[in-house]
């Protein structure tokens, strides 16, 4: 960590614990290193952006950390009272599955990855408390209608199937999913890519508006620099599996120390 | 003497057709459902002489388990009569010299199709159920081994769903006969297709339950007195097939399960499904001194157990 | 075995059996032997897919159904069911049959030669009219030349030698206390991923149209692999037994087995990459579905997701019995069950009973 980071990190560092560690992550796919060695700590309420060109590792961090895959290995601990202390890629199969329903949510860039692309957008959302254990008919109603509202998705399309709806209304039903339990951490994987422009700002602008209000701590890939500068408050570049810089939003991509970053940051220039 | 004199007389069939290994492979299989209710348990399915899904696994299991002094009664569709049922039952008195009854109250081992009588039945009594899917994930993952992990996470948040979106889509749950039940609060269970009529008739009871796909090769039970709960929203219960207002035509007898007769010209009549029982309440009508037992569902089909049903049909 | 009073139901049944027969004509012992000898594909067939070795049986099987080949095959089956397992026979190998057939599609000649024995493959599919002309067409009497040799080599043992076949082989099983020991697919249930014991026992005994289809698809490019028939050979297997107390070998008779491999590239995986085998065998002579099957085995081990690559489709939907008996029993009442519908249908119908508003949005 650079002594700049340090000292602007400082106050906070001194106030709360970190809501996620990661400590020396590594994953092979055969005989292929995807990560080398990511650590990362995030703050409650902080956004942390993660940048970086296809195959630099940076959808495969979110992968594990939605505990879809194994790591190689590593730890990973959230700051959540039943689960402190406890690495989560330890827990078991079903272990994983409550930790995920309870504590993460997760917005893929791919509609498909997230969604039951045939049945109801509002059975896609209420499928979340329903894994929670949730037996009431109206809560589940109530409680889809609620998170698809804090969306922003219309409401009065709450029981169309995914399939007949836009990207950007997809991703909002992605989004309510993913807040319905009201998880602590909530990771995004390109979650604009692929829409209009002027679609991509609005969902921004969802995403910002929810983070606030749900005081959750989020995750954002992507490869979009505008997206990065507009939610996250740290940044972390990754390339070919490593970290190869982290700081600050404004400071990393004003004045990037890497060269890797400069050229990145040019090139989005 | 001669050896022939002392040895039984050569008959071409062992006594219940099958042969010993794969009655004791059954009768193991069946303690072990026993104790796990609910949960599927494999096993080999020989080949019996009738055809596949016509009745097989629940012939092996009455095969496995039928004694000199029991009496057989076999039901399809609630009829003793109804062909595949007469040749179910006429294949077992051929291969067991065993009795046998259309009367529930008689049997000691019932075997049926779709169907559970109407009398009450009791603890010394068993009901083989014949199952043709025994996999209730079947429909959301046809995968058996992808279907035995998620019975083993217990996870059926999918068959929760498909409740959902039915509400959403139809105000009313799609799902007729072979209505999933939860089994002692642990394996979600196909109680293969009997009507949501008979689905109630599992919970507490006294008899002990088996159900068996040759098929499939998978064999379950639901031991006596076991909680075998639909699956229902709190707010969204459970009703059973609304056949208010219908009355056996010639006995008038209402509140059990009946069978719809469409007449010419438009119209139906009904008969009641349980042959049995409609053939006792015919006699006893003809002044014959008869026992009929206590049934399930009294006339304004009101459940036994009081409360179990929490919404109308 | 006890009077059982006959009611509606068993009365139809009685005489609907009775129309059946009337109409195939009596059984005569004379049918039944003409089958056995003059159909010997057809009674391999009920044999292999019914699993029973027996061609009287078989025979009297098809002379009973009228030539039904999955109600055959059931009666087959069933009889198997009652019979009780007294003996293991030692295990058969390729190299101790009498082989009549032994071709391979990989090289132009093989070690111990290409056999082309009792075929059809090159004659021309023309109807020989004039047998219906004549009271009997006499087969041709073949002068015999030179003696054939007593086995044939592996064509794979080549290719295991000059490093084309990859992969240790398992040690074969040898006494019939190791036969008794392998997994069998009419003791236990399948579970899948299937031991390579129970899917080479499930492909012996599946559907020969099943896994045409399945296997003829994956030759069509619904699949990813380029087979070459190794090997196909017919052959003779003395069946041997070992005496229980003197542990001396007997034969118990002849049968008639055969067997099937391909070999594929470039779809093992592997970098560098090496040949896949697949294999298939089976009682009675049944080429067609043994080539089928030995690619469906090569298939069966690629991660992808077509259902002919998946070996739980495969396998459990080529099932001859299974699929034949669950197909008719749709034949059966479905009364309760269709009433059942019914009733959720009127009620979906009458609008539902639930009280699901599109609260308060103003839709």
């Amino acid at each position: 960590m650079s002594l700049l980071e340090m000292t602007l990190d400082a106050p906070r560092l001194l106030e709360m614990q970190p809501l996620l560690r990661v400590n020396n992550l590594c994953k092979n796919y055969g005989g292929i290193r995807a990560l080398e060695n990511v650590s990362l700590h995030v703050y409650p309420g902080e956004v942390l952006g993660i940048v970086g060109e296809s195959g630099s590792g940076k959808s495969t961090v979110l992968r594990l950390l939605n505990l879809e895959e194994p790591e190689t290995s590593g730890t990973y601990q959230l700051e959540i009272p039943e689960l402190l202390g406890q690495n989560l890629f330890e827990l078991n199969r079903f272990q994983k599955r409550e930790t995920r329903v309870h504590h993460i949510g997760i917005v893929y860039q791919n509609p498909h990855l997230g969604l039951r692309m045939h049945k109801s957008s509002s059975g896609n959302v209420a499928e979340r408390l329903i894994l929670a254990g949730e037996k009431r008919f109206a809560e589940l109603r109530r409680a889809a209608r609620e998170s698809l509202q804090a969306s922003e998705f219309p409401i009065a399309r709450m029981d169309e199937p995914p399939i007949h709806l836009s990207g950007g209304m997809q991703q909002r039903v992605q989004l309510a999913k993913a807040i319905a339990m009201k998880p602590k951490l909530l990771l995004l994987d390109e979650p604009t890519t692929g829409l209009d422009v002027s679609v991509q700002a609005l969902v921004l602008d969802t995403l910002k508006r929810l983070q606030f209000e749900l005081e959750m701590t989020m995750i954002l890939v992507s490869h979009d620099l505008g997206v990065i500068r507009t939610l996250a408050d740290r940044v972390m570049v990754m390339r070919g599996g490593r970290v190869v810089e982290s700081g600050l939003t404004d400071q990393v991509l004003e004045d990037p120390q890497h060269a890797y970053t400069q050229q990145l940051v040019h090139a989005k220039l | 003497m001669k050896l022939s004199e002392l040895a039984f007389e050569r008959q071409d069939y062992a006594y219940a057709f099958l042969d010993e290994f794969a009655k004791r492979e059954l009768r193991r299989k069946i303690l072990k459902a026993i104790a796990i209710p609910g949960y599927q348990v494999p096993y080999a399915s020989r080949e019996v002489p009738m055809a596949r899904g016509w009745g097989t696994g629940g012939l092996q299991v009455s095969l496995a388990l039928v004694g000199v002094n029991d009496t057989v009664k076999v039901i399809d569709q609630g009829d003793d009569d109804s062909v595949n049922a007469a040749n179910l039952r006429r294949f077992i008195a051929r291969m067991t010299g065993v009795k046998t009854t259309t009367d529930t109250l008689a049997a000691s081992l019932i075997q049926s199709r779709h169907r559970i009588p109407e009398e009450l039945l009791n603890e010394r009594q068993v009901l083989v159920l014949q199952v043709p899917m025994p996999e209730i994930l079947s429909s959301i993952e046809p995968s058996y081994a992808r279907a035995r992990e998620m019975h083993s996470d217990g996870d059926y948040a999918l068959l929760w769903l498909g409740l959902y979106e039915d509400l959403v889509k139809y105000r009313e749950v799609s799902y007729g006969a072979d209505y999933p039940v939860l089994v002692n609060g642990r394996y979600v269970m196909a109680p293969s297709p009997i009507p949501r009529f008979d689905t109630p008739k599992l919970h507490q009871a006294a008899h002990l339950t088996l159900l068996s796909a040759g098929r499939e090769k998978r064999l379950y039970a639901v031991p006596p007195y076991t909680d075998v709960y639909p699956l229902e929203f709190e707010d969204v219960p459970f009703q059973i097939e609304d056949q208010r207002g219908w009355r056996d035509a010639s006995t008038g007898a209402a509140g059990k399960f009946m069978s719809e007769i469409p007449q010419d010209g438009g119209g139906s009549s009904y008969q009641l499904s349980d042959t049995g029982l409609k053939q006792k309440l015919e006699r006893q009508m003809a002044g014959e001194e008869i026992e009929i037992g206590a049934t399930y569902f009294d006339d304004d089909t009101n459940f036994y157990i009081t409360g179990f049903l929490k919404g109308a049909s | 075995m006890a009077y059982v009073a006959a009611r509606g139901g068993e009365e139809a049944i009685q005489n609907s059996e009775g129309l059946y027969r009337i109409l195939n004509g009596d059984l005569t012992r004379q049918n039944i032997r003409a089958i056995e000898r003059h159909m010997p594909y057809l009674v391999d067939r009920v044999m292999g897919e019914g699993s029973l070795y027996a061609p009287e049986l078989a025979a009297l099987a098809l002379a009973q159904t009228g030539g039904d080949l999955y109600e055959a095959v059931l009666l087959l089956r069933a009889y198997r069911s009652t019979q009780p397992r007294l003996f293991y026979a030692l295990p058969i190998s390729s190299e101790t049959t009498m082989v009549v057939r032994r071709i391979s599609a990989a090289f132009k000649d093989i070690p111990g030669g290409q056999i082309l024995g009792p075929t059809l493959d090159y004659s021309h599919r023309v109807l020989r009219l004039e047998a219906l002309e004549t009271d009997s067409i006499q087969a041709p009497k073949l002068e015999t030349k030179n003696a054939a040799p007593s086995s044939y080599p592996k064509l794979t043992d080549w290719q295991r030698e000059v490093g084309l076949l990859a992969g240790e082989l398992e040690p074969a099983v040898q006494t019939s206390r190791e036969v008794a020991a392998l997994p069998d697919i009419t003791r236990e249930p399948p579970i899948y991923p299937a031991p390579r014991a129970q899917r080479l026992q499930a492909l012996a005994r599946a559907d020969t149209g099943g896994i045409l289809t399945l296997g003829y698809s994956n030759m069509r490019g619904y699949g990813g692999i380029h087979p070459t028939v190794n090997e196909v050979r017919l052959a003779y297997a003395e069946v041997q037994l070992e005496h229980p107390i003197t542990g001396a070998v007997f034969s118990a008779g002849r049968v008639r087995v055969s067997s099937a491999e391909v070999v594929t590239p470039f779809s093992s995986g592997k970098t560098p990459p090496e040949l896949s085998l697949g294999f298939a065998a089976c009682l009675g002579w049944n080429e067609t579905k043994l080539i089928a099957a030995a690619m469906l085995d090569v298939a069966m081990s690629l991660q992808d997701p077509h259902p002919a690559h998946q070996e739980e489709f495969v396998l459990s939907h080529t099932e001859p019995v299974e699929a034949s008996g669950f197909c008719i029993h749709y034949k059966l009442p479905h009364y309760v069950t269709f009433s059942s519908d019914l009733d959720r249908v009127r009620k979906a119908q009458a609008g539902g009973s639930l009280e699901l508003e599109l609260e308060a949005v103003g839709v």
